[in-house]
Formats: C-alpha cells, sequence, structure tokens
C-alpha cells in the first residue's frame, strides 16, 4: 500500500496527463465520426449565435460582390424569360403540374459558418427543421455541388462539405455519360476525384462533369466541376482530376434541395438487396 | 493572489477572442493555420504546479475545440503543450536558474531565450495537433509541411504579440 502510494505522489503528473489525455482522445473518436456530428451540432448551437453576429458584419463587407452576382444572375433570368415568352404565341402550351408532379423542393438559405483547411470539413447554414429541411438533403451552390445536410436543429443545419475525406458522390461525364465515384483526397481544396472511370473511356480535359441523380439525394445534371487531368494508374479504371466548380472560401448563398421522391425510391430498392 | 488570477482571465479572454475571431479565419493555400491561443500555456507562471497546468491546458484546449467544432483534437494538443512545459523550461533554463516569483516573459529573460522557449512549445504542439487532424500517415511530408509553417506563422504572431506586450 505504502509502496502504491509513493508510486502515485511520484507520478502524479504522469497519470493526471494521461486521464487527460484519455478523455481527449475520446472526444476526438466519438466526436470526429461522421454519424457522430449531431453531438458536434450540441454544441455548435452555442457558437451559432456568436458566429452568426460575425457573419453578419462579414456579410456587409462583401455586398458589393454579392450585388455583381445578383446582377449576372438576373440577366440570366431575364434572358430565359424572353426565351419562354417567345413560346406562348404556340396555340398549345404544355403545363407542368406542379403540386403533384414536383420531384424536388428548392429551398435557400445561408452559410454563417463555414471551414476549408480541415480535413473533414464542415458548414452550418441558418435554417434547419424549422424550415423543412431535413438530414440528407442535397446543398448545391450557384455555380454546382456543395455538400449534404448531416445534422438539422430547430433552426441551424451542419452541412457535410464536397471537401470531406468522408464525402462520396456519383457523378459522370456529361458528354460520354460514364458514371463513376467522386470524393475529395484531402490536398487541393479546388480539385476533387473520380474514380472508377473504365480505361476504355475518352477523357479530355476541360470535360464537364455532373452528378447523375442514382443517390436519391443530388437531381440529375447539377454541374460538379470540369476534368483538368487524369492518369492511368495500374489498373483498369482512370483517376480523374476534377477542378471543383463551387468556391467554398467564399461559399455564401445556397440551395437545398429536398427530393420528394426519396422514400419511395429508397424503400423500392431495399426491398429488393 | 486574487489579481493574478483576474490578469491571467484577462490574457486567456483576449486570447481566445484573437483565435477564434482573426487566427482562425487566417489561411494560405490551406497548408498555414496559426494557433496563437497556446500562447496562454507559455505566459503561465514559474511557480505553477504541474496539475493545475495541466488542468488549465485541459480546458484551453476544450474552449478552443468548442469554436472550432473539432472535438478533442485542441484539447489533446494543447494537453501534451502543458505536460512538456516544466521539462522544455528545464532544459532551456539560463545558467543561474529562474528568478523566484517571475513570469516566463521576454523582459526578464531577453528574445533570444523567449524565441526558443516559443520554438519549442509551438513545434510541439502543433506536430500533435496537425498528426491527430490527419490521424493516418500518409501524406506524412504534406502534413510535416504544414506543421513546419503553421508554426513559423504562429510563432512570429506570439513574438510579435509579446512585444507589443512588453511595449505596454
Amino acid at each position: 500500500m505504502r509502496n502504491l502510494l509513493n508510486f502515485l505522489a511520484k507520478y502524479n503528473n504522469l497519470i493526471i496527463f494521461l486521464i487527460l489525455e484519455g478523455i481527449a482522445f475520446y472526444f476526438i473518436t466519438t466526436g470526429n465520426d461522421y454519424h457522430n456530428t449531431r453531438v458536434v451540432k450540441g454544441v455548435r448551437g452555442i457558437t451559432a449565435g456568436v458566429e452568426q453576429k460575425i457573419n453578419n458584419t462579414r456579410s456587409y463587407f462583401r455586398l458589393r460582390d454579392i450585388n455583381q452576382e445578383l446582377i449576372s444572375e438576373n440577366t440570366r433570368l431575364k434572358n430565359i424569360i424572353n426565351r419562354l415568352s417567345v413560346e406562348e404565341d404556340l396555340l398549345f402550351v404544355p403545363v407542368s403540374d406542379s403540386v403533384y408532379g414536383q420531384h424536388y423542393h428548392y429551398y435557400s438559405a445561408r452559410v454563417i459558418d463555414n471551414s476549408v483547411n480541415r480535413q473533414k470539413n464542415f458548414f452550418t447554414i441558418n435554417k434547419g427543421k424549422n424550415h423543412g429541411l431535413s438530414v440528407d438533403m442535397a446543398v448545391t451552390s450557384d455555380e454546382g455541388v456543395a455538400g449534404v445536410i448531416v445534422g438539422c436543429s430547430d433552426n441551424y443545419s451542419v452541412v457535410m462539405s464536397l471537401l470531406n475525406l468522408d464525402f462520396r458522390l456519383s457523378a459522370r461525364i456529361r458528354s460520354s455519360g460514364y458514371f463513376g465515384s467522386l470524393s475529395w483526397d484531402g490536398r487541393d481544396q479546388t480539385v476533387a476525384v473520380l474514380s472508377e472511370i473504365p480505361r476504355h473511356v475518352l477523357v479530355s480535359e476541360g470535360d464537364t462533369i455532373e452528378t447523375t441523380g442514382f443517390s436519391a439525394v443530388f437531381p440529375e445534371g447539377i454541374m460538379v466541376g470540369t476534368v483538368t487531368g487524369y492518369e492511368k494508374p495500374g489498373g483498369d479504371f482512370y483517376t480523374i482530376r476534377v477542378a471543383i466548380k463551387t468556391d467554398f472560401r467564399k461559399l455564401y448563398h445556397v440551395n437545398v434541395i429536398g427530393n420528394l421522391m426519396k422514400t419511395e425510391q429508397t424503400e423500392l430498392q431495399n426491398s429488393f438487396q | 493572489m486574487i489579481i493574478p488570477v483576474f490578469r491571467y482571465s484577462l490574457i486567456f479572454v483576449m486570447l481566445i477572442l484573437l483565435q477564434v475571431l482573426l487566427f482562425n479565419n487566417v489561411e494560405f493555400s490551406g497548408y498555414v493555420n496559426p494557433y496563437v491561443y497556446i500562447m496562454f500555456i507559455l505566459l503561465l507562471p514559474f511557480e505553477i504546479s504541474s496539475w493545475l497546468l495541466l488542468m488549465i491546458s485541459f480546458f484551453t484546449g476544450l474552449t478552443i475545440d468548442f469554436f472550432c467544432g473539432s472535438p478533442g483534437m485542441h484539447t489533446s494538443a494543447t494537453v501534451l503543450a502543458g505536460f512538456v512545459r516544466p521539462y522544455i523550461l528545464r532544459l532551456i533554463a539560463p545558467r543561474d536558474g529562474y528568478e523566484p516569483g517571475s513570469d516566463p516573459s521576454m523582459i526578464i529573460y531577453g528574445f533570444r531565450w523567449f524565441m526558443l522557449y516559443s520554438v519549442l512549445m509551438v513545434v510541439t504542439h502543433h506536430l500533435a495537433l496537425f498528426y491527430i487532424e490527419v490521424f493516418r500517415f500518409t501524406d506524412f511530408f504534406m502534413t510535416l509541411l504544414r506543421v513546419i509553417l503553421s508554426s513559423f506563422f504562429s510563432i512570429s504572431f506570439i513574438l510579435l504579440l509579446e512585444y507589443a506586450r512588453r511595449g505596454r
């Protein structure tokens, strides 16, 4: 007993150190898992208020850029209106039923907290369950794919960014239609990697990469980026580097896309597995 | 007794605010993320007992983790830094030892001593932090590059801050 006490007295710092490190590693292993963002979410609820304030200030300084973006988007939309209104001269106009035939529902949201410099990046948006958002909805910027919602509180949602080692996306080459799996390798914030494209497919730089819609999360045909380079490692597949269209450093306005028929599709698919 | 506690609380709050509001938003090409809050561990007095130092490190790291949304990473790295601090201080002690009742500051022990001290502490902390963040040894040298670049910036900012403190 005496020896034990002596031992404890001699090494008490080491013991405290090991206990504290043990607690820290417990946090790391439980808290950083993809599914355990729910834990982070609770803490985010506290800090989100502070971050909202910081963000309000920052958004004020960015008004000039945002104005520019809105102007360009306005002109684009006006062009589309112009094109559509010409066709109304036709005798019969096809009307798509927006109540019963709607497949996707769009929401807009603002990014209030963002990170791009970690290996597993998440960002927070200012809409949550109260606004109709739920886990597994797709998030896009005006330019292209941005991420997937992994956690929702009443007023905020945490989104797993495309710049996250755990992110997987089914994507295809627009010109040829061959699809593969897109992920981020943790190096460059502007480059993702598309794999599983078979070797016989013709790939060239500048090809457009878009989503396939197979996963029932993203709608079909949303821009991901363009091919900047490719190589053929030993196997049967290409490794294609894709320049991501979305600029995550200035991500601000995002669109959240909910698939209204997702449950139907996944239930049907699961019943055959 | 009360005044030093108050003083260190003030330093703590200021460093956390600096880190969260300013330095968390600094990044050049994904390689450089300065973590300046570790300066708080550097500034604690010599006579502080080791267990208190470890506890303070733990809560400093925890606070930063709350704001960064990275549970445990900063905590474990900061606790490691708090654990090695007495050994580093013993290693770089001046020939006639530390003056009783003094703080580790640039005024008393000079620029070279303080720089050596912060280099050793910051590099220990950043090594632990970045490798825990990546959690694998592939891309070993890329992570090492991030450690070196980030440490360089953290140390520069810490020296600047210490210089500003001295001027006051």
